[in-house]
């Protein structure tokens, strides 16, 4: 079966630093794919690769077998691949529903785009919030409304960049739920590395060290892996000290 | 959710759309026929000139204050529509011709332009810097025509001195029955109104929501799958060929010279839309026509520089009033409706 998404020997280099290093992955349709790695391992900089905001310096990605490597954002995204950033990127002087009916409006017409858009919120529990102002709203709301907005056109595939960063306890559970609930109509990719959060949604998990796919396992073996703890824990090429983020680091 | 009631609400801002834009038509033909009953005829030509700049501001307050893109250069799709009418006007027999002809100059000015600008990915500041860049081009081209050499056709270009032969619109397909002030000015005002009403309903429309959406986050509406430089251009576009119909108005009651594109004119759509209110489209035409009539105001003054009463009237504005009069205006007026805030 051709994979709904699939990476060969990807690499991106800046200047004299391999920031991803022939990355090669494949995520079949209706997966949950976590990409997960210590701060500077390479996922954002792979992620930025996916949606076109960098074009990759070597390797080729293919989207149901077609190659769109180095294709433009807006084309990957009309590819039906919805895609939310680490920093929530929102239009701030619109109102919620307007953002979300804006998703939309490319692809339905605007009563339809309309209605979509209503449904799309009481789906992610928060139609109270449709005619307030999205620079208004608290952080945590504002990552719901990216996502409204990136789920609404019912996109095949979403990527999530740390969906979770700046989220309260009870809004990363949340989130958690979400994530699996949208993993029933879409095939899902998250970044992150909140080892917890990961434990909580994931099946299949990439492990990234260094620009490289150090391992690829289910969660369990992943999570008690001997050198997946070395990497978080920053024994094996990480300086001491560094910022190392790890609630909940492996089972005992 | 989806009651009568939610419907109306949702209807409601693209009537309101409608309804500003008839109200703008309405209030364009009141004064068209008012205006020239109570205007001396100095006046009235005066007044011209500030609708012709009105529709200038307006331009700018598009493509800067809802499509986000900081054009430093606006003066240059203002001077080009200028000069092309004129230079039109001086070939065709029939000058209302040359009005199209300016339209289509400024507006593939403004394609090329943007084109070039926006497919490669040039964004924020150094558009600005561009268009500036581009404008003074034009001023030093325009002010180098002077000698015999320098024409097109019937029209000479005229070097520092511009096209003071620039004819006068004509009742259409009549020529050489020039329109008299009162008319030029009634088609200005009427202008200026049409402007208007295109501009709010170009914002109401998916175009326009998608060029404001692009302005609010550019990688947001990327990633929702818009190609942003096609609204950027198109945008883009749309204020060029509103700032070469100001031009063709100028050239009806000033005459068009090298100064159309000077730093002046370019510094001075930016400050009356600063002034009357970034992100509204009617502060910018009362900025522009405040400004206007207070450098008039200053200009007749004997003892001091009216550069010097403008200067200290901006900065105050900037200081007191950082997000212009119009939207500060209705943000107290509002608070007195509410009452002191608790």
């Amino acid at each position: 079966m051709t994979p709904l998404l699939e990476t060969r020997a990807v690499s991106m280099r800046f200047g004299g630093v391999l920031a991803v290093d022939q990355v090669s992955l494949r995520v079949d349709e209706g997966e949950l794919r976590c990409l997960i790695g210590p701060n500077g391992a390479g996922k954002s900089t792979f992620f930025k690769c996916l949606t076109g905001q960098l074009k990759p310096s070597g390797g080729r990605i293919f989207w149901r077998g077609r190659d769109i490597t180095g294709a433009d954002s807006f084309a990957i995204a009309r590819l039906g691949i919805g895609i939310k950033t680490q920093v929530p990127a929102l239009f701030d002087g619109l109102t919620v529903r307007e953002s979300v009916v804006l998703a939309l409006r490319r692809t339905h017409r605007e009563a339809a785009a309309q209605a979509r858009a209503m449904a799309t919120l009481e789906r992610l529990a928060i139609a109270g919030l449709a005619e307030r102002q999205v620079g208004l709203l608290a952080h945590g709301e504002r990552q719901l409304v990216e996502l409204a907005m990136v789920v609404a056109p019912e996109p095949e595939l979403i990527i999530l960049d740390e969906p979770t960063a700046g989220m309260s306890a009870e809004e990363t559970a949340r989130t958690g739920t979400l994530i699996r609930e949208l993993n029933r109509r879409h095939a899902v990719i998250v970044v992150e590395h909140d080892m917890q959060f990961i434990r909580s949604i994931a099946r299949i998990v990439t492990v990234f060290h260094h620009g490289r796919v150090l391992m690829e396992d289910v969660v369990e073996r992943v999570l008690a892996d001997p050198r997946v703890r070395d990497v978080y824990l920053g024994k094996s090429a990480e300086p001491a000290g560094a910022p190392v983020p790890c609630h909940n680091t492996a089972p005992a | 959710m989806a009651g009568p009631q939610t419907l109306a609400r949702r209807q409601a801002p693209r009537d309101r759309a409608w309804m500003a834009s008839g109200a703008a038509v309405l209030l364009g033909v009141v004064a068209a026929v008012v205006l020239p009953q109570v205007l001396e005829l100095f006046a009235l030509i005066n007044a011209t000139v500030f609708v012709s700049m009105a529709v200038l501001a307006l331009s700018l307050a598009l493509v800067w204050g809802f499509g986000g893109i900081l054009c430093f250069g606006q003066a240059a799709f203002f001077g080009l529509g200028g000069y092309a009418y004129a230079v039109a006007a001086l070939n065709f027999s029939d000058t209302t011709f040359a009005v199209p002809v300016a339209l289509l100059v400024a507006t593939a000015a403004a394609a090329v332009l943007g084109y070039i600008m926006f497919f490669g990915r040039i964004s924020d500041v150094y558009v600005g810097v561009i268009t500036l860049t581009v404008t003074l081009i034009l001023f030093n081209f325009a002010n180098s025509t002077a000698g015999d050499e320098w024409r097109i056709g019937a029209a000479p270009l005229g070097g520092f001195n511009g096209i003071p032969s620039t004819p006068l619109l004509n009742v259409p397909g009549e020529p050489g029955a020039g329109l008299a002030p009162e008319a030029i000015f009634r088609i200005a005002v009427i202008a200026l109104a049409i402007c208007y009403a295109i501009a709010r309903l170009v914002l109401r429309s998916r175009f326009g929501r998608v060029v404001v959406a692009i302005k609010e986050n550019e990688l947001r509406a990327e990633l929702l799958g818009y190609d942003v430089r096609l609204y950027k251009l198109g945008v883009f576009s749309i204020g060029g060929c509103m700032a070469g119909l100001a031009g063709v108005l100028f050239a009806n009651c000033v005459f068009v010279s090298p100064t159309m594109f000077s730093l002046s004119y370019s510094a001075q759509v930016i400050i009356w839309v600063m002034v009357g209110g970034l992100g509204t489209l009617v502060g910018p035409i009362l900025g522009c026509i405040l400004l206007q009539m207070l450098t008039t105001w200053a200009g007749t003054l004997r003892d001091i520089n009216p550069n010097v009463i403008l200067g200290v009237i901006l900065m105050a504005v900037v200081l007191a009033v950082p997000r212009g009069l119009l939207p500060s205006g209705i943000a107290l007026l509002a608070r007195f409706r509410r009452g002191p805030p608790r």
